[in-house]
């Protein structure tokens, strides 16, 4: 007994100083991570109606197929930007704003290489369901490999959002406004370089995700007026409970580019060429859901945009100014002083 | 005291003073004998389109509650992308109400259509005070909707006394409308996001080398080990994308090794495991992001050379709007401790990437 007790014992050491020696097992390459799939889709449907619609997925790999395995997971919002946070684990509890009961799509699916394959999927609203949003994101995974000390996989996400028309609780209250620095992450009011994007924060305290709509006014302490039309230009959203940060670039530059075969427009924030000095901000806004009442959205901030260079050449004038100054000063002084000396030689004659 | 008064009308007739008296005469003027009543907002506003699909015929119900107690005579709607009212109005795209009909009417009535253009309406009546308490509804059929889905709309409101919504307006206010059905028009491209993953991808995703995972070798507390993991990325969607990195912590059973929570140098000797998404001198490894455009780049935390961090859930890359392809190398680092448990230390991640919101 002792004798097999003592063989057992040598036997784990040996394995445990082959895992300590040996690197991870080889594994068989598997199929194709590349995929290509619709980034966002948006629906509104009443209670009791429901919606087919289709994903289209391809397999960008031009040699192997691409297997994947679909699942819908919920989300919610990461930070103040616009990314979801996936709730990806299995026993994940379902949130209030879940589109998961009314959300049917493939369990699988394989693609071959260079092609693209068409799913059907369908939103069903039940004829009980109450006014809102509801959301939730449609994941396809490709299979995890076994072997290697660091397996890699691939995943792409759809986000769905679907609203239910009624009477919905909208309110969005403005926290920020003002100059945002993208580098530092933070609002500013005091900018020593160019600020090329005017935020706002809102915290969505209603029951439905809200995209508000409006125009930003900058305008220059000598009066010189920048307006951003459209100051929510990707349509970006404030989930429910989000306090969400919306970022507009002061001035756009737009261009056509190629992407995969087709032509996009693109735009990027550009020098907007703001002069020094200090600037209001007010925003004009509202949102609404479709039917509900329009809500009114308005606020006003300000900022200092003074480069290095300004406050440079604004010391050295400052300088020479105050050299003037001091020498119109002393000017006047002796020219005081000499009158009095005069006064008093004067009166000094007289006295003789 | 009569000759103090004297003195200052003297003074007050002085041509130094004079201007200055003007102005003040001037002002009390025009508060004494301006209007009382001023412009209000439209209170209680909201639309309602029968159909949000784009390009569709339908009706719209515009409802508002008259504030101001002055006799309205018309009402002009003006349809325009800005709901401010001192801004050019420019027309939503597709937008169509030169055939609307008024078919009917609540709360405040009388009124029919006395002008219209493409996104120009003026409702007239007889003038007379507003007497309903409640909000008043107008129903305008036969309106084709706007075909831009991708930016809200705004009905410009103008409450007047004149009939042909001429003169000063008496109350003001906007309501919202938004297309949110698309129809599918050929010549669009819809949004697509791609994504590659392996050991070495090519620029567009064309090609992988169909490797999934790395293989580090044998941990040696004098040794960094090191690996590198390839991505490629691209969208035309405005709202961009994200990469989450999602992962378990490397384990061998019940004994792990640990990822600094801030970005932290390669420490030999010390439990450590971390990515970055750039090029490195200590140890050298990784590459910088390739790719001309610079929308999408490296999370903070993830685009500094020589420190590594990994925390499940990270976003490793973003792009805040369209992006053409960008190619991102992963650099791995592996660090043990003498006293680590032996074991094949292993972690499988993840690498997700999502539209955003």
């Amino acid at each position: 007994m002792n004798r097999l007790k003592s063989s057992i014992m040598v036997a784990l050491a040996a394995i445990i100083s082959i895992g300590l020696v040996l690197p991870a097992t080889q594994v068989d390459a598997q199929g194709s991570a590349a995929l290509g799939f619709p980034p966002k889709k948006e629906y509104t449907i009443e209670p009791g109606k429901s919606i087919n619609d289709t994903l289209t997925i391809s397999n960008r790999d031009r040699e192997e197929a691409l297997s994947l395995s679909l699942r819908v997971v919920d989300f919610t919002f990461n930070d103040e930007t616009g990314t979801p946070k996936l709730m990806t684990a299995e026993d994940a509890p379902r949130t209030t704003w879940s589109l998961k009961p009314f959300l049917t799509i493939p369990k699988t699916v394989t693609i071959e290489p260079g092609t693209s394959q068409t799913l059907d999927m369908n939103v069903s609203i039940p004829q009980n369901q109450g006014a809102g949003s509801f959301y939730s994101a449609i994941m396809y995974s490709t299979s995890a490999p076994d072997g290697g000390n660091v397996g890699l996989s691939a995943s792409g996400v759809t986000l769905v959002f679907t609203r239910v028309p009624g009477e919905v609780n909208q309110s969005l209250n403005l926290e920020k406004l003002g100059a945002f620095d993208r580098k530092k992450d933070s609002y500013v009011y005091f900018a020593t370089e160019q600020p090329d994007t005017i935020s706002y924060t809102l915290k969505n305290e209603g029951n439905v995700a809200e995209n508000p709509s409006g125009s930003i006014i900058i305008k220059h302490m000598f009066g010189k007026e920048t307006v951003i039309n459209d100051m929510n230009p990707n349509d970006s959203l404030a989930l429910i409970g989000q306090t969400r940060r919306f970022d507009s670039c002061i001035k756009l530059k737009q261009q056509e580019v190629d992407f995969n075969g087709s032509r996009s427009e693109a735009t990027t924030c550009t020098s907007p060429g703001l002069w020094p000095g200090l600037y209001s901000v007010k925003l004009v806004a509202h949102y609404a859901q479709n039917g509900n009442p329009t809500q009114d959205l308005e606020g006003k901030a300000s900022f200092w945009y003074l480069p290095w260079w300004f406050i440079f050449i604004s010391l050295i004038a400052l300088a020479i100014l105050s050299y003037h100054i001091w020498r119109i000063v002393r000017y006047i002084k002796s020219r005081r002083s000499g009158a009095s000396l005069s006064k008093k030689r004067t009166s000094l004659r007289r006295k003789k | 005291m009569q000759g103090l008064f004297i003195k200052w009308e003297l003074r007050a007739v002085k041509w130094q003073y004079l201007l200055l008296e003007i102005i003040i005469a001037a002002s009390l003027v025009m508060f004494i004998t301006s209007p009382v009543s001023a412009s209000m907002r439209l209170q209680e506003r909201s639309l309602y389109m029968n159909s949000s699909r784009a390009g569709d015929t339908t009706f719209y119900k515009v409802s508002f509650l008259y504030m101001s107690p002055d006799p309205i005579g018309s009402v002009e709607l003006l349809f325009c992308n800005d709901p401010i009212p001192y801004h050019p109005c420019v027309a939503p795209e597709g937008l169509d109400v030169s055939e609307a009909t008024l078919r009917e009417q609540f709360g405040e009535v009388g009124f029919s259509i006395s002008e219209q253009s493409a996104n120009r309406l003026v409702i007239s009546r007889t003038a007379s005070t507003p007497s309903v308490a409640g909000k008043s509804s107008y129903e305008f059929d036969n309106i084709i909707n706007p075909t831009n889905s991708d930016y809200a709309f705004a009905i410009r409101l103008k409450t007047h006394s004149s009939t042909d919504a001429s003169g000063p307006q008496v109350d003001f206010g906007s309501v919202r409308g938004q297309i949110t059905e698309t129809i599918e028009i050929e010549t669009q491209v819809p949004p697509m996001l791609i994504f590659c993953f392996a050991e070495e991808v090519e620029y567009n995703c064309t090609k992988t080398n169909k490797v999934h995972y790395s293989d580090m070798g044998i941990l040696d507390p004098q040794d960094t080990l090191t690996a590198e993991s390839q991505m490629a990325v691209g969208t035309n969607a405005s709202g961009g994308f994200v990469i989450i990195a999602d992962a378990p912590p490397m384990s061998a059973g019940t004994n792990t090794i640990d990822s600094p929570d801030v970005p932290t140098p390669s420490r030999p000797g010390t439990n450590q495991f971390g990515i970055n998404l750039v090029a490195n001198s200590s140890p050298q490894i990784g590459e910088n992001p390739e790719g001309e455009w610079a929308n999408a780049v490296a999370s903070e935390d993830y685009g500094e050379p020589d420190v590594y961090k990994f925390k499940s859930g990270d976003v490793v890359a973003y792009s805040p709007n369209v992006s053409l392809m960008k190619k991102f190398t992963v650099s791995y680092i592996l660090n043990s401790s003498p006293d680590l448990r032996a074991g094949v230390y292993t972690t499988t991640i993840n690498y997700v990437a999502s539209g955003r919101f």
